[in-house]
């Protein structure tokens, strides 16, 4: 009896093990590859994929900067990210305030309308974003996608600011009302500042979709001064059509900010992406 | 009145964004139009037509076979692993940060290290069927009869995201209730049985709703590795309807995007009737 019971929990460790290891090693080894592979010559790679390079080329990576005008994309990126997480949060938050501190007829279908925006599947919408955007005379602009980026964003946004002020005591605000405050500055000197930790989850997201997105960049760009670097990375790899190692070194580039930031603030990013969803 | 200003960026934007395009949508839908010139009303006759077209029809199909993998294959693999990771094995915090690395890369870089993976000359996956199973290499992207599987394939195994949602919520269970479980001789399965699962059932229902909805919106992955080929087997609503637009058959785009906001919705009621209520509003992100 004893024995088998051990025999039991052995099994059930290994297969425990087996499973933890197994999805370790698919979040890990095609990563590892490339980058192994990245360093390769293209002659290397065709006898075999396994194994170290002969000599570390280092001009893949140089070869694929050039080429790909990589500075240039991932500057794009970072203008057109940063600017619609500012403008999702800000608008956000000043709506988020009304609509948790104020009471007005309609402010629950308000709300309701607005969140309920999650359940519509953007990609339905290319028809009219393309037309809207192209007949504004802002196509193929970084302004365009910092709007649609920074609007796509708003029903999560909403949900999660409204949701976190609404936990703010109103006690603060009596406080400082019988101060003097007017309704402006409990907004900027009060509610905003002390919603800090909702925005960053709220940024968060909206950040993780502008930097990752491919299809509003593709639909409503046309040109190296307004691409991100997701398109990037698609249209180098037809130029490298036969150069395959350097492709992979320019895949690893586009890899190395989100991987290096995630390095540093996983805990961060961990922790603020699961705060709305535990809600639920 | 300031206060109602406070509201209207978030207005203009979402009116903007949303309503306006939902109209737009459906309006277009009802009329022949090729983006340029006069739009004629067409009543529902782009709707009757969609409906039996065959390569639309392939897309449902496989929308909804996207659907199923990812909410019953990847959801429940993310809830097996968050799972063994609630009884806080050696080192639990660390493969929690690794598996969730791969969702912070862009879908975009990891679809494309996915296409050098299937090659069919130099691909990991090619190398290990020739050298240790022996044989023939296969062209996985390029064959109509693997292409679909080989594309759900790379995404269902990225638990990442789905495995820290219901780990997050496994952390606000009791602890007592598994020492008491314990002391009374329930084996690690009864435990989970009996009372994670019944525990989590909300986050759950959410995170299959949620994946299941992924399923339906599906575009990135597919229009990167494949475009929907070979000959359509791995199409979908989505890359279907930016086809029809870039042959300029915007009326039929319009139709195809009404289309799936009311498969997408018809989905969720679905999903609700058969698993019970979840919060809708935690079934957030894109």
């Amino acid at each position: 009896m004893k024995s088998e019971q051990n025999f039991g929990t052995r099994l059930l460790t290994i297969v425990k093990w087996f499973i933890l290891l197994f999805f370790l090693l698919v979040a890990l080894l095609p990563l590892v590859w490339l980058f192994i592979n990245s360093f390769r010559s293209n002659l290397e790679l065709q006898i075999s994929s396994f194994g170290w390079p002969q000599k570390w080329l280092f001009s893949n990576y140089i070869k694929a900067m050039e080429m790909a005008s990589l500075p240039r994309l991932f500057l794009n990126s970072v203008i057109t990210s940063a600017s619609a997480v500012a403008l999702n949060i800000i608008v956000a938050a000043m709506a988020g305030f009304i609509l948790s501190r104020e009471f007005f007829k309609g402010r629950d279908t308000i709300y309701t309308v607005l969140t309920a925006g999650v359940l519509v599947p953007i990609i339905a919408f290319m028809v009219p974003y393309f037309s809207l955007i192209s007949r504004s005379g802002i196509y193929n602009t970084l302004f365009a996608l910092i709007l649609v980026y920074a609007s796509v964003n708003i029903p999560v946004s909403i949900f999660l600011v409204t949701s976190f002020m609404r936990s703010i005591p109103k006690e603060l605000e009596e406080a400082a009302i019988i101060d003097g405050c007017s309704f402006t500055q409990r907004f900027t000197k009060i509610i905003f500042p002390l919603t800090q930790s909702g925005l960053v989850t709220a940024g968060t997201f909206c950040f993780i979709y502008s930097w990752n997105d491919f299809i509003m960049a593709m639909l409503l760009t046309s040109s190296i001064e307004s691409r991100t670097i997701q398109l990037g990375i698609k249209f180098f790899s037809s130029q490298f059509i036969t150069d395959y190692t350097t492709m992979f070194a320019a895949i690893i580039l586009t890899i190395i900010p989100s991987v290096g930031a995630y390095m540093f603030l996983h805990n961060k990013i961990i922790s603020g992406l699961t705060a709305g969803a535990v809600k639920g | 009145m300031p206060r109602l200003l406070f509201l209207l960026p978030v207005l203009v934007l979402f009116i903007g964004f949303f309503i306006y395009p939902f109209l737009f949508t459906l309006g277009t839908s009802l009329t022949r139009w090729r983006g340029i010139g006069s739009m004629q009303f067409n009543g529902l006759k782009n709707y009757t037509r969609l409906l039996a077209d065959p390569t639309f029809r392939l897309a449902m199909k496989n929308n909804l076979i996207w659907a199923l993998a990812q909410g019953f294959i990847q959801v429940p693999l993310a809830a097996l692993v968050a799972m063994i990771l609630l009884r806080q094995p050696k080192g639990w915090q660390t493969l929690r940060t690794v598996y969730f690395l791969p969702n912070v890369i862009s879908t975009v870089a990891i679809a494309m290290m996915w296409t050098a993976l299937y090659n069919v000359q130099y691909g990991f996956i090619n190398e290990v069927l020739v050298k240790f199973f022996k044989r023939e290499p296969i062209n996985f992207l390029g064959n109509p009869d693997f292409a679909l599987g080989a594309v759900i394939f790379q995404a269902v195994i990225y638990i990442g995201y789905f495995m820290i949602v219901i780990l997050a919520a496994g952390m606000n269970i009791p602890r007592e209730l598994y020492e008491a479980a314990e002391i009374d001789g329930a084996s690690v399965f009864q435990q989970e049985r009996y009372i994670t699962i019944p525990m989590l059932r909300g986050t759950l229902v959410t995170t299959v709703t949620l994946a299941m909805a992924y399923g339906i919106r599906h575009f990135e992955a597919t229009y990167l590795m494949t475009q929907g080929g070979p000959m359509h087997s791995t199409t979908t609503m989505g890359i279907d309807l930016y086809d029809k637009m870039d042959a300029l058959r915007y009326s039929d785009a319009s139709t195809e995007g009404v289309l799936l906001i009311i498969f997408g919705s018809v989905m969720i009621v679905v999903i609700r009737k058969i698993f019970g209520k979840s919060d809708p509003m935690s079934e957030m992100a894109q």
